[in-house]
């Protein structure tokens, strides 16, 4: 009884908290949010002090500018005046001033959302989302008043429900609200203005959102100059909302905590996974845009403007086909070698008892600790003098040597997990050994065996170093060192790099999904109990 | 009983025979050529002349840019396989507990361990030019900075850089490790601490850390060995420069090497790597099982 009333109390209170914060979020909206200050004149005066002829004349020149601003639009403005003192070369003091007229406007939410600009129409999402969260959550509230969360009807299940998910849009759509405010009203303006980009349609929804569409044909210069500031309310309402969903979290649960504690747990999700796929993201689109575009900062578009499939047939033209070729003769084949090498090594060790099988699984273990990079200067002699130097056999039999460390320890965990009886039995139908592995274990050690190729392959197609010293002759290059050729001393063409390296992520990147499930297995059986 | 019955004593042997073969050819044999090498004179056209002692180790480390080589070193291998290893194993505790779309996260999480480091690097690299990097138009473009922001200012700021690009490519290997040891964790431990009123944070100390500790060793361990070695990162982001400032040891025994024609100074770094390398494992290791044991 005591946590049923104690559970009805949290739905008052959040009942109470949640209609609070939907009436200040609504009301914060009707305050200014944003401040536009945009210059109508400005002028910069080199070599000059305050008080002086030349800064006297351009004084009243930038005070006349103001009057007929004043009386041409109707609106206030104000004189900017901004020294800047400063000491050149030869130690005299010089002295830059630059006269600003500008004009200061300030914007409430209302007057965003009459303005049809983009940013304009998510703040009434916003404000719809906050009026029906709260309309919702006193309904349902007031439909069966001091009912415990668990009892509810169907109905009033669902508007809650509504209302929670609905306060959570209203808090993700502030955010977003701001950068397209940016983005809008600022950088795709200045773009125009660069004439990088045509912001005719923009910058007439901006001349009547912010100068009652006086501004005729300056409005371009006059937005162009403009900044932006984020006022007090519109800080205040991300408080605000956090406080609408907090409430209607409360009714809809009857608790808090649980619920919040999985909100963060999705929230660290979200940010883990978007922050992973960032240089995916950024590969993507510069892999298809041009080098002029992908050199550009001012590039404000998530996509490229135009997808220039031609970037492949320039990359093909380079010779990536011949690399990505390579890559896969090489990987296969020391995947290849590092199997059947590694396989019976494997089975071995799994299987039988002999004298110095911990000491092989020892020595497995302690050679992970040589990397080829660091024997690099001792493999490169070992080639030249076998005469594999500069070839892909040569490069296959040493990433599968340097592979076979791990695909024993993996293969050794797989085999050991699996019961011998089925092969003992075999062994006794008259099947030998060798039968016994590869028609009784094998099949039965697919996943292992799977894990195991899919990685020694992995491992070889993004191997770049031993590649780079060993290979000389460019034909022969795998797809990791062929990348480099995009990128010399002073220039990199960045959109050929990426779109090769997208060439070359994408087919490892999607095995690896594959064995993803597997990997777990594989090095829990490998590590912990091999 | 799991072994099978051979007949000849050699059987085993034969199984093994291949792998052997391949380890000692082109894994031991380069370990002989290094070691030989590095007491060895070496001309600059890369002649093997007669022994000449410990004189690469002291030319070595005698190196004006030795001390700095060091000291990164040093940094590279704390700073990424710490923060990797505790990054990793948060990265590892959420991707174990149920949520949707977990499937999907996992899948994401592993892509920068399929990647190659020379992409991955490539693509930091770009990100953060300070001219036309993608993070200054990001953020520009949002209005969370009003001006291009140089974010490669100094060689220093440029090795936390490669630093946090070490960080970012290591985390997926330390969280699929750690959460091979989550998983084989029995859900009746949590259960029998839930009865006895444990929250959160000690069911972590008490039931979780302890038993996935040996998954923890292993990732540590190896991943201290393959951070050490890693090549790829600082070799595109920064090759080095200036004047082998943000080198580590084995991007500094490439150039020497392969660069700067000084293959004798160059074996000794190697081995003097080896030698570093195998007493910190071994410490680590010897430090965890005595823990263990305890």
């Amino acid at each position: 009884m005591r946590t049923r009333g104690n559970t009805a109390g949290r739905v008052r209170t959040g009942l109470l908290l949640s209609l609070i914060a939907a009436a200040l979020a609504l009301m914060l909206l009707s305050l200014p949010l944003c401040e536009f200050t945009s210059s109508v004149y400005s002028k910069r005066l080199g070599n000059t002090k305050v008080g002086d002829e030349k800064y006297v004349t351009a004084r009243s020149e930038a005070e006349a500018e103001l009057a007929r601003h004043i009386q041409e639009t109707g609106r206030t403005a104000e004189l900017r005046e901004d020294v800047l003192e400063r000491v050149n070369s030869k130690g005299v003091t010089t002295t830059m001033i630059t006269l600003t007229v500008e004009e200061k406007q300030t914007r409430s939410g209302w007057a965003f959302m009459a303005s049809g600009l983009t940013a304009g129409r998510e703040l009434l999402l916003l404000a719809a989302c906050v009026a029906l969260s709260g309309v919702f959550l006193a309904v349902s509230v007031l439909r069966s008043p001091g009912k415990a969360p668990r009892q509810l009807s169907g109905m009033d299940k669902g508007l809650r429900g509504a209302a929670c998910w609905l306060a959570l849009a209203a808090l993700i759509i502030l955010p977003v609200f701001m950068l397209t405010c940016n983005v809008e009203l600022i950088r795709r303006v200045s773009l125009g203005a660069a004439g990088l980009t045509d912001a005719t349609a923009t910058v007439s929804r901006i001349d009547r959102f912010l100068f009652e569409g006086k501004a005729g044909e300056n409005a371009l210069t006059m937005a162009a100059g403009m900044s932006l500031r984020r006022l007090w309310p519109l800080w205040a309402l991300l408080p605000v909302l956090a406080a609408l969903l907090c409430g209607a979290i409360l009714v809809c649960r009857g608790s808090l905590g649980a619920q919040l504690a999985r909100g963060a747990l999705y929230l660290f999700v979200i940010v883990l996974c978007v922050l992973i796929l960032y240089p995916y993201y950024v590969m993507l689109i510069t892999a298809f845009r041009d080098n002029a575009e992908s050199t550009d900062m001012n590039f404000l578009h998530l996509w490229p403007t135009r997808w220039l499939w031609g970037n492949l047939n320039a990359i093909v033209d380079r010779g990536v086909l011949q690399y990505l070729g390579n890559s896969i003769l090489l990987a296969g084949g020391a995947t290849a070698i590092a199997l059947l090498c590694g396989i019976p090594a494997a089975y071995a060790m799994a299987r039988m008892r002999f004298r110095g099988r911990n000491a092989y699984l020892g020595f497995i273990i302690m050679s992970q600790m040589f990397a080829p990079v660091v024997l690099l200067v001792g493999i490169s002699t070992l080639m030249r003098n076998l005469g594999l130097n500069d070839s892909i056999p040569g490069l296959m039999l040493i990433n599968a040597a340097f592979n076979q460390a791990f695909a024993v320890w993996l293969l050794h965990g797989t085999f050991r997990a699996i019961s011998p009886e089925m092969e003992q039995a075999a062994c006794i139908d008259g099947c030998g050994t060798v039968g016994a592995l590869i028609r009784v274990l094998l099949p039965m050690a697919m996943p292992g065996v799977v894990t195991t190729l899919i990685f020694v392959f992995i491992n070889a197609w993004n191997e770049y170093t031993i590649s780079t010293v060993l290979i000389s002759t460019p034909a022969k290059r795998p797809i990791t060192v062929g990348i480099t050729q995009f990128s010399s001393f002073n220039m990199i063409e960045w959109h050929l790099l990426f779109a090769s390296a997208l060439l070359a992520t994408i087919p490892v990147v999607i095995l690896f999904m594959c064995i993803e499930k597997h990997l777990v297995s594989g090095l829990t059986a490998g590590g912990v109990k091999g | 009983m799991d072994a099978i019955h051979y007949r000849r004593w050699w059987t085993p042997y034969l199984w093994l025979l291949p792998s052997v073969l391949l380890m000692l050819i082109f894994v031991v044999f380069p370990i002989g050529i290094v070691f030989r090498l590095s007491f060895s004179e070496i001309s600059r056209a890369g002649v093997v002349g007669g022994f000449v002692g410990l004189d690469n180790f002291i030319a070595a480390v005698r190196e004006a840019a030795f001390p700095t080589v060091m000291w990164n070193t040093l940094i590279w291998v704390v700073s990424v396989v710490g923060l990797s290893t505790l990054i990793g194993f948060v990265v590892a505790l959420v991707l174990n507990s149920e949520f949707h779309g977990r499937k999907l996260a996992r899948s994401i999480v592993v892509f920068p361990w399929a990647t190659s480091l020379v992409v991955q690097a490539s693509i930091w690299n770009y990100i953060i030019k300070a001219e036309y990097g993608n993070l200054n138009s990001l953020l520009l473009n949002t209005g969370l900075i009003s001006h291009a922001v140089n974010w490669r200012s100094s060689y220093q700021v440029e090795f936390i850089w490669e630093c946090g690009v070490g960080i970012f490519v290591t985390i997926p290997f330390v969280a699929f490790t750690v959460l091979a040891g989550l998983q084989s964790i029995d859900g009746a431990y949590y259960e029998a601490a839930t009865v006895d009123g444990a929250g959160f944070w000690k069911k972590l100390r008490h039931v979780t850390l302890p038993l996935v500790r040996p998954s923890l060793t292993i990732s540590t361990v190896l991943n201290i060995i393959y951070v050490f070695n890693s090549f790829p990162i600082i070799y595109t982001i920064t090759k080095g420069a200036p004047a082998h400032k943000t080198d580590t040891m084995v991007t500094y025994l490439y150039m020497l090497a392969f660069y700067e024609q000084q293959k004798g100074p160059a074996t000794a770094m190697s081995m003097i790597g080896f030698i570093l390398l195998c007493v910190v494992a071994g410490l680590y290791m010897a430090a965890t099982m005595r823990k263990e044991a305890q």
